[in-house]
């Protein structure tokens, strides 16, 4: 019996019996509809989540810091991150940049306008590896010493001190400029100095120039300026010096030209983090990144998909035992007409093939229109911007109640076609091994 | 067939005994059945009702297995086929005509006809000419889209018969075939069975009660309680008209 045979015979004695095919197809509709409706919801929460770490800052970027405290293993030898270190970390394999961090604390003066500004040294080098996109002016580069790359806010935060209006800002502040004063001395540039006196030593003041103001990011680098470490770290050591003479001794900070505090991890590929993240924990420095957070929130978001779906399945189960009765229902009517078949020499795969097409086909029919529903409903979701994600939490806002991708559409369909296979799965083998005899027999 | 040539059986039963358990009851259906039919006989197997006739038709065609005995169907042992080899060697090598025709209500006249031929795999449009020409043949050329519900008990069995040589099988089984029909009705079906049977040289098995239905065949095959009485050959006057 060829396959075409097969289908025409099919779809005839599913016509025969319209209603109920109908009624069948419709359990396998909503069985469908509320798997993908629920899955949906879960998977467009994983979106936000997503998005909303992205907003944090980069996912495949790895901050690491020097191990201070006592590892879980009980040694207290701590690890230095050094020149070398950061070489050690630049060449594990998937690390695209990697770049020593400082952060410090400034004051500027820009013509009659000062800031307090937090200065973070980097590795000019591969400043551009990182992510920052400029809006004004360059990013730093290899030959830049005293030139500074300012975040979006700064400009907002400088102020004239002169003037009685605080406010009187921002929007006359020339930033990028050959003529900026950087100095450790907060009273910098203040009506009313408040260095106590004469004896003590002058901090020292560095001219340095503003090349470059990055775009808006929403994350931390809209508050901070960048510069490169090595003139960075030297001008806050002859700055610390100058502070340590002036009160007799007290010892401001640590002094190690090569040794750092912090370092940056740029990865190329946002699936090697984890890996990354891992080796540089095993060469004793703390390492964290957003990829962490994500995953604990993917995990919570896991957890509600699995009751989501688990839901949906009931109905889809529910769906399944309905085509299972279509099926049985079915045999009892064509008793008959199966002995016939068999008579006149069907071979056993051929009613097989007959059952299970048409169970496959409600399955597969159901799977279709069962999509097709799941979208309107998801869109009226979506319209309505009820806020069902509120029950869960972690909801940013125009975010999406309901996503189905096209990967959930094919497997839906796929998997209420197997569905229909496996539910026909009886009923043919119950077919199949009917006895041709008694089924003729019967008057 | 007739005169004394030896012609090539096509049906050899040997020893054959059917026994049906019901509970604990045993029912002997056929005892001990030998019995070799010649290609291109056609040979009619008589006896009253529970005599065991349509069981012997079963055995013979492959829908039930001998407790004891064997089958050999042109040289091959049938009682030893698998279901699924049971159901090719019907598709090749069988007709049914069946006594309540067991028509397929939901499908024409020319689609049941042609229902052997899609079990075999030919292709619709050799399937369609076969099946028409075979309609034509029993008489219903007009009705080829008719519902079985929509003819009368002789067209249904006429659509039957289309049907048994369709594929132009070396054995045709008919049980009882005339058994719902009324008199003048069952002349033109026998007619009309055996002349198809002796055109193309066909081996035909007819099961019936009824002794008028005896005549048109070649042997007739007196069966009482599950065993053969006596093989008796029809005396027949070329080209006789009946
Ligand atoms: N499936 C069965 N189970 C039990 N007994 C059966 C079965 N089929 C037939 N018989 C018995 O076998 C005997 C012969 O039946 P059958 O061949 O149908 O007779 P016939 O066709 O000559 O009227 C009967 O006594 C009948 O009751
Ligand atoms: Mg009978």
């Amino acid at each position: 019996m060829n396959s075409i045979d097969v289908i025409s015979m099919g779809l005839r004695n599913m016509w025969r019996r319209k209603t109920r095919t109908i009624l069948t197809v419709l359990g396998v509709i909503i069985g469908t509809s509320s798997i993908v409706i629920m899955l949906s919801l879960g998977i467009a929460m994983n979106e936000n989540f997503k998005k909303e770490v992205e907003s944090m800052g980069s996912l495949n970027i790895i901050e690491v810091s020097r191990n201070y405290g006592m590892r879980e293993g009980g040694s207290t030898k701590e690890v230095k991150l050094d020149d070398k270190a950061i070489a050690k970390i630049g060449a594990i394999e998937g690390v695209e940049a990697v770049t020593p961090l400082e952060f410090t604390y400034w004051k500027f003066g820009a013509g009659k306008y000062v800031g307090h500004v937090s200065v973070i040294g980097i590795d000019t080098k591969v400043m551009d590896k990182f992510n920052f996109e400029i809006e004004e002016g360059r990013l730093l580069d290899e030959s830049d010493t005293n030139a500074v790359v300012f975040g979006s806010y700064i400009p907002e935060m400088f102020y004239n001190p002169k003037s009685s209006y605080y406010y009187d800002s921002s929007s006359s502040v020339k930033l990028i400029s050959d003529k900026l004063i950087m100095t450790m001395n907060m009273d910098y540039g203040e009506r009313r100095s408040r260095q106590s006196s004469s004896n003590t030593e002058k901090l020292p003041e560095y001219k340095v120039k503003g090349v470059g103001i990055l775009k808006q990011s929403a994350g931390e680098t809209d508050y901070n300026a960048y510069m490169n470490i090595k003139y960075l770290k030297k001008i806050q050591e002859e700055s610390n010096r100058a502070r340590s003479r002036n009160s007799r001794g007290w010892d401001y900070g640590e002094s190690s030209s090569d040794s750092y505090n912090n370092a940056m991890v740029k990865v190329k590929d946002i699936n090697n983090v984890k890996e990354v993240q891992e080796k540089i924990k095993d060469m004793g420095f703390n390492a964290f990144s957003l990829t962490d957070i994500l995953e604990s929130m993917q995990k919570t978001s896991a957890s509600i998909q699995a009751i989501l779906g688990g839901i949906g399945a009931v109905s889809l189960l529910v769906a399944a035992l309905g085509i299972t009765n279509t099926m049985i229902m079915s045999i009892y009517e064509r008793t008959r007409e199966i002995g016939v078949m068999k008579v006149l020499g069907a071979e056993l795969g051929s009613i097989r093939r007959l059952f299970l097409f048409e169970a496959g086909l409600i399955g597969f029919m159901g799977g279709i229109l069962g999509i097709g529903f799941s979208l309107a409903v998801s869109l009226i979701l979506n319209k309505a911007g009820l806020s069902l994600g509120n029950f869960f939490g972690y909801m940013g806002e125009g975010s999406k109640v309901s996503v189905i991708p096209l990967w959930l559409m094919l497997a839906s369909v796929a998997f209420a076609t197997l569905i229909g296979l496996v539910s026909g799965y009886y009923p043919a083998r119950r077919a199949m091994k009917l006895s041709a005899l008694e089924a003729i027999k019967t008057e | 067939m007739i005169g004394g040539d030896i012609i090539e059986s096509i049906i050899t039963i040997k020893d054959v005994s059917k026994i049906y358990r019901v509970g604990t009851e045993k029912v002997v259906a056929l005892e001990c059945i030998n019995l070799e039919i010649p290609k291109g006989e056609i040979c009619c197997i008589l006896g009253t009702s529970g005599s065991g006739k349509s069981t012997l038709l079963n055995l013979m065609a492959g829908l039930e297995r001998p407790t004891t005995g064997s089958i050999v169907i042109k040289g091959k042992n049938i009682e030893k086929m698998s279901e699924n080899g049971l159901a090719r060697f019907r598709q090749k090598n069988v007709g049914f005509i069946f006594q309540s025709y067991n028509l397929l209500p939901s499908l024409t006249a020319l689609e049941n006809v042609s229902l052997p031929l899609v079990f075999r795999g030919v292709s619709k449009k050799i399937r369609n000419q076969r099946a028409k020409k075979l309609l034509e043949q029993v008489g219903l050329g007009t009705r080829m889209n008719h519902k079985p519900n929509q003819m009368s008990g002789g067209q249904q069995q006429r659509v039957g018969i289309a049907r048994a040589f369709v594929a132009n099988p070396d054995i045709i089984f008919a049980d009882e075939p005339t058994g719902n029909l009324d008199s003048k009705t069952t002349v033109e079906i026998m007619n009309l069975i055996t002349n198809l049977a002796r055109e193309n040289n066909q081996t035909l098995i007819i099961v019936t009660h009824d002794v008028n239905i005896a005549k048109y065949a070649d042997r007739i095959v007196y069966i009482f309680d599950g065993n053969i009485k006596k093989i008796e050959k029809t005396v027949k006057v070329e080209g006789e008209v009946i």
